[in-house]
């Protein structure tokens, strides 16, 4: 078990190593820099202000200074937003996108099971039909066009919750995290749903059933069991991605999370804080894919005694 | 790094992250559009993040609503006879928001951390191209280190002097706190920027709560000479970068006055709630620039042939309906003490000028057989493209042209300029004030705005108004200049843009303001 880890922990972080480099230098083939603006300024006060940025340099040396400033637990400091760092940035938008990513995977994770239960135990129902139904919709009906929806219905409308921003207290997290959890409610009842029609078939569930055990047992300590294994394996990577920030969800309700600092830093070509954001979502991805191994291994004898 | 771990676990729990302002009705909440690049006043280069350096700190004047210059810190000036020199008197008893005495020396010293190469501030050039302080350029460049040499000066406490190269009666539109605001020495690196408690301002707010990508939180300064009359104690500016979603926080009253207004919802709110919707002109031009490198655009019929061929009118008001103002000049419609000139054929009626372009492009040697084709580059933004393909149809319709557009993403399309490889560029300036030269002066050959326009007659007229120290004569002076620009077609002036805003019934003191400046300190709620 430990070899495990500690094999999949080396070969995160040469991921991340390659992921470090190419990013580096995949930035600097866009066009601009953080500091080209419409209107021309003296090419000597452009130098002054790159060289305090170190854009001067050789791009080799920018690369080898970025990565002495890593292992000293150093991001740099944001070109787009002057007065941060880009550690300030992330500590500032990760608590937000957390927040609501956690809140959001929370959700998804029991409504899709209980939807995708549901669909299986009366399989080709009415009901069956209707959570498929919401299934579908929450996979192809795009955020752009939910999100928008639910604020002119429950903000505007039935005036429950706040259009968007982060005034509202916990009030104003409601939208965001319901919106946000809708594709993976969506994901998570179709993979519970035809992962759980296969287990039923299993060998080891009649068996439970031919000793005399309950529905209920059968279906909980048995089935399910059996039944959530792809359903991690989804929620790893998908942890990671719904809790290191949707970009849509953030500009669409006015969320203060990472996110949005990722598209606004892509953008302006602000080097240290693409590099940062993207580490980060680097490192959480690689990090939540081997607790869903080690997770899927403690629940599958398969795996643990493959 | 601490910070964030620490961060992460209270973010697991939802009231620590979140605040529990209510949303209070004695709160002015203002959409800012994207969030401020900086609240470092010597930094910060973005005119929304200038309303919040505006709250806090006060320059020598100030604007009021309108735009209009009045005393500010100091509260008389005057100008030398030559013109080259003006003297600030600082009202009696200035202090920062802190208690601290505010003196003359920290204006100088404002100026000077903008120059100092260290500050890395794109905002010297005010000091030294928009007003030509004496050895402005000289600190900006790094030439010099010595504050001695700089022609803004302290004499006492309560004096400031300003010495120009040459006379420029427009120095009074960039004395307000967004261009030199003083200095409190407590700001030693960037850090206090991110901090409120260490906030220290001379205006009529402070800043008492920054949340980035979320809102900064302004209350009323006390030490405020003028906090007698500062009606509203709370101003809350919300980084609104969604403007659809910022349509629907007005509409859900959380937003009161917005940073801008869908295009496609100006039709209905001018019927729906016309007395909120505020569209007044901005300092910025919309105009399409001519490769004057390119062999077919060193033809003037042919400049003059596409400029002709568009019809502002029909482009503005049918096609972007974005409340642009058409325009045939390129820095007349600011001030409006500026009666410069337009295109020769402004005059005309679309379908003369129609005509006439036919005429000169035949002329150029184009026609059915041989058309002309380009490539128009703009920005990928939905209101640039918009305008691009509206033109290209009119280039179509009346010219035949096959014109193309390339739609590139903003940084990428900067890139293209200066690299040259455009055919016709879509482009756009923001003048530095309400008032004519801002515009003149960019246009410059000898300023190297990257036009390729070679002109010496230009730079001689601008030359001859920078001498001028009464506004009216420079106007007059800045006018010629105007004519010898459009003259040569090298781009077809197009709009003027306009500020778009929904203002709630119940705020006065906002008001159309082509500078932009809205000082939260003359709103009120009534």
């Amino acid at each position: 078990m430990l070899r495990f880890v500690l094999k999949r922990t080396g070969d995160g972080l040469l991921t991340l190593a390659a992921l470090v480099t190419l990013t580096f230098f995949a930035l600097r083939l866009a066009p601009g820099g953080p500091f080209s603006r419409n209107r021309k300024i003296s090419p000597e006060v452009q130098a002054n202000i790159e060289a305090a940025f170190h854009l001067d340099e050789p791009v080799i040396q920018q690369f080898g200074r970025y990565l002495w400033g890593l292992a000293h637990l150093d991001l740099g400091p944001s070109t787009r937003f002057r007065d941060y760092s880009v550690s300030d940035l992330i500590a500032s938008g990760l608590p937000y996108s957390l927040t609501i990513g956690f809140w959001a995977v929370v959700v998804a994770t029991f409504v899709g099971i209980g939807f995708g239960l549901i669909g299986a135990l009366r399989r080709n129902s009415a009901t069956d039909y209707a959570v498929g139904v919401i299934a579908v919709t929450g996979i192809a009906v795009p955020i752009f066009v939910i999100g928008p929806l639910a604020q002119v219905v429950f903000a505007l409308n039935l005036n429950w919750v706040p259009v968007a921003g982060t005034d509202g207290g916990w009030r104003s997290l409601v939208l965001p995290i319901l919106v946000l959890s809708l594709p993976n409610i969506a994901y998570i009842s179709r993979l519970t749903r035809s992962a759980m029609i296969e287990t039923m078939r299993e060998n080891y569930v009649r068996t439970a059933r031919a000793k005399g055990i309950g529905p209920t047992r059968t279906i909980v300590h048995h089935a399910l069991t059996g039944a959530m294994l792809p359903v991690i394996a989804y929620l790893g990577p998908a942890t990671a991605a719904i809790i290191t920030g949707s970009i849509l969800i953030e500009t669409i309700f006015a969320v203060p999370g990472i996110g949005r600092f990722f598209v606004d830093a892509a953008l302006n070509r602000d080097y240290p804080l693409v590099m940062g954001i993207t580490l980060l979502y680097g490192g959480l991805l690689i990090a939540f894919n081997i607790a869903t191994d080690l997770l899927r291994g403690w629940m599958d004898p398969r795996v643990r005694h493959g | 790094m601490k910070k964030i771990v620490t961060n992460i676990l209270r973010g697991l729990t939802l009231a620590a992250v979140l605040g529990t302002t209510a949303l209070a009705d004695d709160v002015l909440d203002r959409g800012i559009g994207s969030e401020w690049s900086s609240l470092d006043p010597q930094v910060v280069f973005d005119a929304a993040a200038g309303w919040i350096i505006l709250d806090g700190y006060e320059g020598l004047v100030t604007f009021d609503p309108t735009g209009k210059v009045i005393p500010g810190a100091a509260e008389r000036w005057e100008a030398s006879a030559d013109g080259k020199t003006y003297t600030f008197h600082l009202r009696d008893g200035l202090k920062w928001s802190n208690g601290d005495p505010l003196v003359a020396q920290q204006f100088v010293d404002g100026v000077l951390r903008t120059l100092n190469p260290a500050t890395a501030s794109e905002k010297g050039y005010y000091f030294y191209s928009v007003i030509r302080v004496k050895g402005a350029e000289a600190l900006a460049k790094g030439e010099t280190t010595d504050p001695a040499t700089l022609g803004f000066t302290a004499p006492d406490d309560r004096t400031v002097v300003v010495e120009m190269l040459t006379p420029a009666p427009h120095i009074l539109a960039i004395m307000g706190s967004f261009q030199v605001a003083p200095l409190h020495p407590s700001v030693t690196d960037a850090s206090v920027f991110t901090d409120p408690s260490k906030f220290v301002g001379n205006g009529a707010y402070m800043i008492s709560e920054i949340v980035p990508q979320s809102h900064v939180l302004m209350t009323a300064n006390p030490n405020y000479w003028d906090a007698a009359k500062v009606a509203i104690q709370t101003v809350k500016y919300h980084v609104t970068e969604d403007v659809a979603t910022e349509l629907k926080r007005y509409q859900a009253g959380e937003i009161d006055i917005t940073y801008d207004v869908p295009l496609n919802q100006i039709e209905p709110l001018k019927a729906e709630i016309p007395a909120e919707l505020m569209i007044f002109p901005s300092t910025e031009v919309t105009y399409y620039s001519f490769n004057l490198t390119k062999e077919p655009f060193q033809n003037i019929d042919l400049r003059r042939a596409l400029s002709l061929a568009i019809d502002r009118v029909v482009l503005e008001e049918k096609i972007m309906k974005g409340g642009a103002i058409p325009s045939f000049s390129y820095a007349g419609g600011f001030d409006p003490d500026y009666l410069g000139p337009k295109i020769a054929e402004a005059g005309m009626t679309q379908a003369e000028r129609e005509a006439l372009a036919q005429e000169l492009y035949a002329k150029a040697g184009y026609g059915p057989d041989n058309p002309l084709k380009v490539s128009v580059v703009s920005t990928v933004n939905e209101d640039s493209t918009r305008r691009a393909q509206g033109i290209a149809l009119m280039w179509k319709k009346v010219l035949g042209v096959e014109a193309v557009n390339e739609a590139q993403e903003r940084k990428a399309w900067l890139d293209t300029f200066y690299a040259g490889t455009w055919d016709v560029f879509a482009d756009n300036l923001t003048g530095d004030f309400a008032g004519a030269e801002t515009f003149l002066a960019y246009m410059r050959p000898s300023a190297e705005p990257g036009y390729n326009w070679v002109k010496p007659e230009y730079d001689a007229a601008m030359d001859l108004a920078a001498e001028k120290t009464d506004s009216t004569s420079r106007n007059a002076a800045l006018a010629l200049a105007e004519k010898i620009l459009l003259d040569d077609y090298i781009f077809a002036p197009l709009a003027i843009q306009p500020s778009r805003h929904l203002v709630k019934p119940n705020v006065k003191g906002f008001a159309a303001s082509a500078a932009s400046y809205h000082n939260s300190q003359f709103i009120s709620f009534e």
